[in-house]
């Protein structure tokens, strides 16, 4: 089908757990590499975790996926590699559209700068040009809701004000594709309805959204989707009307 | 009820692939230009901070040459009586060394720190990576710009006409500033995964203010001591503004200029691969 905006194919995600410090200094390095000529193998051996096994996904232009998992499942895995954070060990990715992420709290904000400043770097990181974020500034004040601590370096911000700002120029930047971190549940209440309803209607204009979250509700509000991970796998998906989300519930 | 932008989202028709291959040179630097403005932002505010609530302000982009340019004059000129014999009003001599030393000193921890500095970003959003070691060197780059004009003020002071040779003298800056950006981009990465980096590049500075002909010239150095001193590529780089600037001083200094081009070509290409290699994997280095 050619609405596929997202097609993720067979991703995977290798992590070296190891059991002894790893070489974050010069000296330790040179230690481990002296141990290695004296083939010394007598240290154990770092052991391999799959944070994310052979992942299959397509999204189409208009959906609202949701991902849904146990802490630890590698959905967050997954985003950062669909927002190229961190790269996949094997398999690829094809986007199509410009992707704006929201991961975690303060997505990509710099605690020295005013949320005023910040709204400028994260629109250009965004790929926003800095003369559409100009003509949008207000709207994403007004969004914001933080207008009075603008000029306030963000690092004075509370959790909540920096999802708001961050949600705010995520919102304006004319992202084709939103993935969103969890973010929704810091905010309060009425942020959380206002960011739904802005949700809601960017998806009716043809905008993709990927998320995870751990609200069941919200899931059910706005989510056309379901992919449920579970150790790093593709446990199931369907729509949000088939029956997945009961059985979740019930683990 | 806040104006919401209902800017249908029009779908662009080129896939972009996301895998773990290290990008070709042609197509990160076509990424570097479209996020160009990332850079901008970084580097206004980089200004904005260094100068703004200070009490000189803009003046102070001349002061602290001024300075330099001064106490230099005085350490190497009057105390160890290296003032004899120039063709040169010895503080230009002097100016022409210890610039842009004092623009590498500064520039080459600012872009090694970079990548650590910002690293609570680069774990949250992508753009590609080298802008930060780049924008770091701008903006020492535009101090250390700006600078010059003391020069052309020490040229009227007196009365000093530099020669045809000026017209090379953007070819040294230009390699000057190559050279910060090639080691900020290897030591930002470096610095990444072993910290120690950081304890030691300072240190290194400090001796490497007395191996650079910055309060004295590469005539001060025997014969038979110069081509293994051209090994530092600040050599060829400040021998060189000195024979563009002041009129062909001392001859042109061929081995040393041969020496430093030959050495920021190599190290510029072992940087470039290193990073091109390593900037996906930065956020699971840290």
């Amino acid at each position: 089908m050619n609405d596929i905006v997202i097609d993720i194919e067979q991703v995977s995600k290798r992590y070296a757990l190891s059991h002894q410090h790893r070489p974050d200094s010069l000296k330790s390095w040179l230690r481990s590499m002296a141990n290695r000529l004296a083939r010394n193998d007598d240290q154990p051996k770092d052991e391999e975790f799959w944070a994310l096994n052979d992942i299959s996904l397509q999204i189409r232009q208009g959906e609202c996926l949701a991902l849904i998992g146990k802490n630890g499942s590698g959905k967050s895995t997954l985003l950062k590699i669909l927002s190229r954070i961190i790269p996949p060990t094997r398999g690829q990715i094809r986007v199509r559209g410009r992707v704006a992420s929201l991961l975690e709290v303060g997505t990509g904000f710099h605690p020295e700068l005013t949320g005023r400043e910040n709204v400028f770097l994260n629109g250009a990181m965004l790929g926003c040009p800095e003369r559409l974020i100009r003509q949008r500034f207000d709207a994403i004040a007004d969004f914001s809701g933080v207008e009075r601590f603008l000029d306030t370096p963000v690092k004075h911000y509370s959790s909540g004000m920096y999802v708001r700002l961050a949600y705010a120029v995520a919102a304006h930047v004319n992202a084709d594709i939103l993935v969103i971190d969890e973010v929704l549940a810091v905010g309060d209440a009425e942020f959380q309805k206002k960011c739904m309803e802005h949700l809601q209607t960017h998806l009716r204009t043809g905008i993709t959204v990927i998320m995870v979250s751990h609200n069941l509700h919200a899931i059910r509000t706005i989510a056309s989707n379901i992919a449920w991970i579970q150790g790093g796998q593709l446990f199931e998906s369907g729509t949000v009307g088939s029956d997945i989300l009961q059985r979740f519930e019930q683990t | 009820m806040t104006p919401i932008d209902t800017t249908s989202a029009v779908i662009p028709h080129s896939w972009r692939t996301i895998d773990g291959h290290a990008p070709t040179l042609p197509a990160y630097c076509r990424e570097l230009y479209q996020y160009r403005e990332v850079a901008y932002v970084l580097i206004r505010r980089d200004l904005i901070v260094r100068f703004r609530q200070t009490y000189f302000g803009l003046a102070w982009l001349l002061f602290k040459p001024l300075m330099l340019m001064l106490a230099m004059s005085f350490a190497f000129g009057f105390l160890a009586g290296f003032e004899k014999n120039h063709a040169a009003p010895y503080p230009l001599i002097i100016f022409c060394g210890v610039i842009p030393w004092y623009f590498f000193s500064n520039a080459v921890p600012d872009s090694m720190n970079s990548l650590l500095g910002h690293i609570h970003i680069i774990q949250k959003t992508y753009f590609p990576r080298a802008i930060l070691p780049i924008a770091a060197v701008a903006v020492d780059a535009i101090e250390f710009g700006v600078a010059w004009l003391l020069f052309a003020l020490g040229c009227l002071w007196f009365g000093y006409l530099p020669g045809w040779q000026i017209a090379l003298f953007p070819l040294f800056f230009a390699q000057l500033i190559a050279l910060c950006v090639v080691i900020g981009l290897l030591l930002s990465v470096v610095n990444v995964q072993f910290r120690d980096i950081g304890n030691l590049i300072p240190f290194l500075l400090t001796i490497g203010f007395f191996v650079t002909p910055a309060g004295y010239t590469l005539t001060r150095i025997p014969q038979h001591w110069q081509t293994l001193y051209a090994l530092n590529p600040l050599v060829g780089i400040i021998e060189g503004m000195r024979w563009s600037l002041l009129n062909g001083m001392d001859g042109f200094p061929l081995i040393a200029v041969a020496s430093s081009l030959t050495i920021t070509v190599v190290m510029g290409i072992i940087a470039v691969r290193h990073f091109l290699a390593t900037d996906a994997d930065l956020v699971d280095l840290a």
